[in-house]
Parts: structure tokens; sequence; C-alpha cells
């Protein structure tokens, strides 16, 4: 009965879809952010990172497509409602609630006690149970959200050869990126099905080049598949694949060059919670940029 | 709530009371279902979150009652002042809220629409076209539910409603089966219909799947071929003994296991009858078809996706589905 991300239809892991799932394309719209929400971002950047980074925190023991359904309810919320008056008590309250409704989604084991942690608010069961259903009527209940991980299995069908362990690492690559690509509010929107479709496509000119080609060609031939804004999208998505702190270097600096993007790297590395394997990580990735960068350039006419 | 204006009651199904009602704003008819959700400590609860988020997606398929909103009602804020002067009553209220599932309205039902062929000023059969048309519908319906896991459980003419001027056919009632606490006796302490009950569940199995539902889809067929019920027994035993006098008692061969199910006696050996008897009017492909429904063992009877390919429908232009 435990819902899962890539299979949101589905009542049990044994179906599987046979045929395009013309269901989820269909009514996939139900499940994103309005344009509402990239209206609010635009008067006001930090209003969805300190949502976001909320339920993050709240929902860090989880597993991360738990937090990825909770910040997909946020983000409907938000498009729906916005908040008058953004309260860090409101923000962390909408954020108990989206994870305490995506567990029992997921079916987790879990008590509000837990999730409610150490965050200097503690809500009454009321309270939290008043804001659930606060959100299930903005999202009209639908909570089996349809996300890019739900177009995963359709469009891997799509790549040749068919060679489980080579789908296996494509798809890993790819949900790396959606996971990513959550935090990009450049993302926001695209609809789910382009959003799998572009990590799909990056994953595999990353890691199969030479098949990209024929796998991009059968994506692109899909009906659902609105060529110019897979363009889009996929375009967006490079940038997040390549790194994904590159929405706070906007932030922080619309300068562009290399050692100015460095520095930025560093600082915005540093200033979340690091420890010292991720420091010297971001090392090894910065150095990736240099080369990154110079891909990008090729890259941008890939289409 | 204030949304919708209550025209008259329509029903009382197995959970709850069902409304006619208008959207003031739209003027669109709908019909409301309400439901008590108790909520705990935990907020809402997690059966009642994930099947209703289940039903809004089924209700995406044309052959599934569409759902068109979900809205809560906290029965304490309009009981509090009732239950000022009782604390502990209070406290019980508390947790109580309602439901309303708001479902697109339609005028007619299959039962309905069957009554009015059999009796009234003009009795005639139901046009094989129809039937054909109706049970393809019905079928694909189903595979859809199944193909998502999903069991209706409670298949009858009452809960497939009509549109009849565009000759559609939606099953309602659908999956609140798990998420809602099922009565002892319907809430109206009405009769639950046995009529369209696989005889496994008769039997007290304690795991049934898809077959439950194409025992029904079955009956329904013969029903609108017939314009009566195939097995109207009146107790669980009598269900049976309807069953059991036309396609013969059961027995280990046809289905392994059955003398072992929980309420299984020893009944009178009856031979199987030719099903042509009690559906005349099906033709040969029709009784075929019927007669895979019907099977004894849940693990031979048709699946909802094969009977769509049954030659039966060979005639049908499935394109307009």
């Amino acid at each position: 009965m435990d819902f899962s991300l890539e299979n949101p239809l589905a009542n049990s892991h044994e179906f599987h879809f046979d045929s395009i799932p013309s269901d989820l394309f269909l009514m996939e719209s139900d499940h994103m952010p309005s344009k509402l929400l990239r209206e609010i971002i635009d008067f006001d950047e930090s209003f969805r990172r300190e949502a976001v980074s909320s339920v993050l925190r709240v929902s860090c023991n989880f597993d991360p497509s738990l937090s990825y359904l909770a910040v997909n309810y946020l983000d409907r919320f938000l498009s729906s409602h916005g908040i008058p008056q953004p309260k860090p008590w409101l923000f962390r309250l909408l954020a108990v609630a989206c994870v305490s409704l995506a567990a029992k989604m997921k079916e987790a084991e879990f008590c509000i006690s837990d999730i409610q942690g150490d965050g200097g608010f503690v809500f009454d069961a009321k309270t939290i149970q008043k804001m659930e259903v606060l959100i299930l009527g903005a999202l009209n209940w639908r909570m089996r959200s349809v996300t890019p991980f739900s177009f995963i299995s359709f469009f891997i069908s799509l790549f040749k050869p068919e060679d489980p362990p080579l789908k296996q690492a494509l798809k890993a690559r790819a949900s790396e990126i959606i996971f990513k690509a959550q935090n990009d509010i450049n993302l926001l929107e695209f609809k789910p099905s382009l959003m799998a479709a572009s990590a799909l496509l990056y994953a595999s000119q990353e890691l199969f080049p030479m098949q990209f080609l024929c796998f991009r060609k059968a994506i692109s031939n899909c009906s659902y598949v609105n060529k110019e804004n897979l363009l889009q999208c996929y375009d967006a998505m490079q940038e997040v694949a390549m790194d994904g702190y590159r929405s706070e270097f906007d932030m922080v600096s619309s300068s562009d060059t290399a050692v100015n993007v460095l520095d930025q790297h560093f600082s915005s590395s540093e200033s979340e919670k690091t420890s010292g394997t991720i420091v010297t990580r971001s090392t090894d990735s910065s150095t990736k940029i240099w080369a990154e960068k110079d891909i990008k350039r090729r890259k941008i006419s890939v289409f | 709530m204030e949304k919708y204006e209550k025209l008259e009651k329509v029903g009382e199904g197995t959970y709850g009371k069902v409304y006619k009602a208008k959207d003031k704003v739209t003027g669109q008819i709908v019909a409301l279902k309400k439901t008590r959700l108790e909520m705990d400590e935990e907020g809402v609860p997690p059966t009642a979150l994930r099947e209703v988020s289940l039903l809004q997606m089924l209700s995406q398929s044309l052959y599934v009652v569409r759902l068109l909103s979900v809205e809560h009602v906290d029965a304490n804020s309009t009981n509090s002042n009732l239950d000022d002067s009782d604390p502990s009553k209070r406290n019980q209220t508390n947790n109580k809220s309602n439901l309303y599932l708001v479902f697109e309205y339609l005028d007619t039902d299959l039962k309905k629409f069957i009554d009015s062929h059999r009796k009234g000023a003009n009795p005639r059969p139901l046009p094989p076209s129809l039937i054909q048309s109706f049970l393809f519908q019905l079928c694909k319906g189903v595979a859809h539910c199944h193909s998502h896991g999903v069991l209706h459980r409670d298949l009858k003419p009452q809960n497939l409603l009509l549109d009849q001027d565009k000759g559609i056919l939606k099953i309602a009632d659908l999956g609140l089966g798990r998420a809602f606490t099922v009565p002892l006796k319907s809430y109206t302490h009405e009769i639950v219909t046995l009529w369209y009950r696989a005889p496994e569940v008769l039997l007290g199995s304690s795991h049934y799947s898809t077959g439950v539902d194409m025992w029904s889809v079955g009956c329904i067929f013969a029903e609108m071929s017939r314009r009566q019920a195939l097995f109207p027994g009146d107790s669980e035993f009598q269900q049976l003994l309807h069953i059991f006098r036309l396609l013969g008692t059961p027995t280990e061969e046809q289905w392994p296991g059955v003398t072992a199910l929980r309420d299984w006696h020893v009944y009178p050996k009856w031979e199987p009858q030719n099903l042509v008897r009690v559906v005349p009017s099906l033709g040969p492909q029709g009784v075929d078809l019927l007669s895979k429904m019907l099977k004894y063992d849940p693990a031979e009877r048709i699946s909802a996706k094969a009977a769509m390919d049954h030659p039966y429908f060979d005639s049908l232009d499935k394109s307009q589905f």
C-alpha cells in the first residue's frame, strides 16, 4: 500500500507499466508548482529557500525520496497559498506538516514528536493536524505526486542497448541530478516528464556518449514530449548537473569569472553544515568546474 | 462546504450518506459523499490519506466516477457550543471530523436502467449492442482499478452509473474498503446485497483477489441479458445454493482447496446446468465469456484485461473507448 515516487499510480509494487504511461503525462500538471510560486520567488528569493531548507532539516533522518515528496507538497502548497507574512515558526510548522504527510504516504515509521526535533518550536498535535488539513485542501488530496521519478522507467525503456547494469547506472545518475534539481528555482517551471527526460539525457551524455544521439532521438519522438520545452529544460538541467551551487552564485554575484566562481563555491559550501569530508569533496568538484565550464561552452548547442 | 447547496439525499452507502447537491457558484450538480474521519494524536490517519489520494488518481479514468474535490469539515467547530457543559463529551468530539468526497453526478445507474426495461410502460430487452458496450466499459474500468492494485469488492448494478446521452458507464463507490472502518451492518441496517458476491468470499476464504470483481462482472453481464438477477440469494447460505444449483456443487477437482475453506459444509450434489438456459439471448460468444467469468476456481477466472480481448467483443468498435 505504501506510495513510491517511481510508481505513483500503483497501489502495489507488483504492477508495472507495459506501455506509455499516458495517465501520468495527462495528470502531471496537477502535481507541479504553479506560476504563482515563481512570482513569489521573483518577489522574494529567500522565501522558498528558507521553506525548503526547513523541510530538509525536519526530514534529515528519512530517505531522500521522502524529503523530495515533502518539498513537492511544500511547493504546491506555496503555489496555491503563498505565505502572507513569512515567520520562522510558520516555515517550521509547514515543514513539519509536509514531512508528516510524506511519511504517512510512504508508510515510514515515525511519530510526530520525532520530527519536531530541536528547531526551537514545538507544536501541539492539534496545530499540526490543522496544518495537515490545510495542505491537503490546497493540494486537493492529490498526495500521490507525479514527479520526475515517475517517468524514469518509461524513458529508460527507450534506451538502447538493453543492458540492465547500464540502465541501472543511467538511472542512478539521473536520480542524483533530479534530487539536486529540486533546489533549483530555474527548474520549477518544467513538467516532471521533461525533468526526467533531461536528467536521463544528461546522464547518458556523461556516461554513455555513444548512445546519446540515439537516446535523444527516441525521447524526442515520444508524442508526449514537447521538443522545444525539452531543449530548454535540458539546458537548465545541464547547469544544475554541472554544479549544484549555481543558484547561490547567482544570488551572491553575477560575475562570471572563474576565480570568483571558485571563491563563491568555497564560501557557499562552507556555510552549509560541513564536515571535513565534504570540504574535501568540494575541492575535487571545484577543480572539476574548470573542466566543466569548458565542456559547457561546447555543450550548449547539443540539440 | 458552504460552496454546495444540498438538494436531496440520494442514498446511504455502506460508508455514509450521499447527497445530490449544487455548486452555488457554477451551478454544477454533484454527488456529495459524507464520511467520518477519525483523527488521533498523529493527525490525519495514514490509511485515509493513502486511499483518498488513490481514489483521486483512479478517478482520472473515464470509466470511473470522477472525484472532483475533497472537502474537510471539522465537526467540533459546529458542535462545540452544544458540548461546552460536558468536558468529557467535548473531548470525544474533538477528534471527529467529516470528509466530503465531491463526485460528478450522474442521474441514473444500471439497476434503474435494467428496471426501466423490465417493468413500466414499455418492457423490452436491452439492445445486445448496448449490453456489449456496457460490459466492455465495465471491464475497462475494472482493468484500470486492478492494474493499480485496487479491488472494488462491491460491484453491483447500483454502483455502475450511466451517462445515458453519451452511452457511458462509470464505476462508483470504489476503494474505500480499507481506509474507513467497515460497519458491521450497513449504515441503514439494510441488507447488504449478496447477489454479486463470489463463492470464495461466501465460503470465508481469507485470501481473495481480482477474481472477486470478475465474478461480480459475470453476474452483472447475465443480469443485463436477463433483466433479473442471476443469483438472488437472501442469506449467505441461500446465495451459495443459488450458485450451486446453476453451476453444480463445486468439487476438489474443479476447485482445489474448496472443501478446506472456513465455511465449507456438506452440500447437496447438484450437476451443472447449461448456461444457455439462463441467458438464452446472449449468443454463443457471450455465453462462453460468461462461463469464463463464473469459473469456480478464482485462479481460472478470466481477468478484466483478457476479457476485453474475448471474441464476444469482436463486433464492437473499440476505438470509441
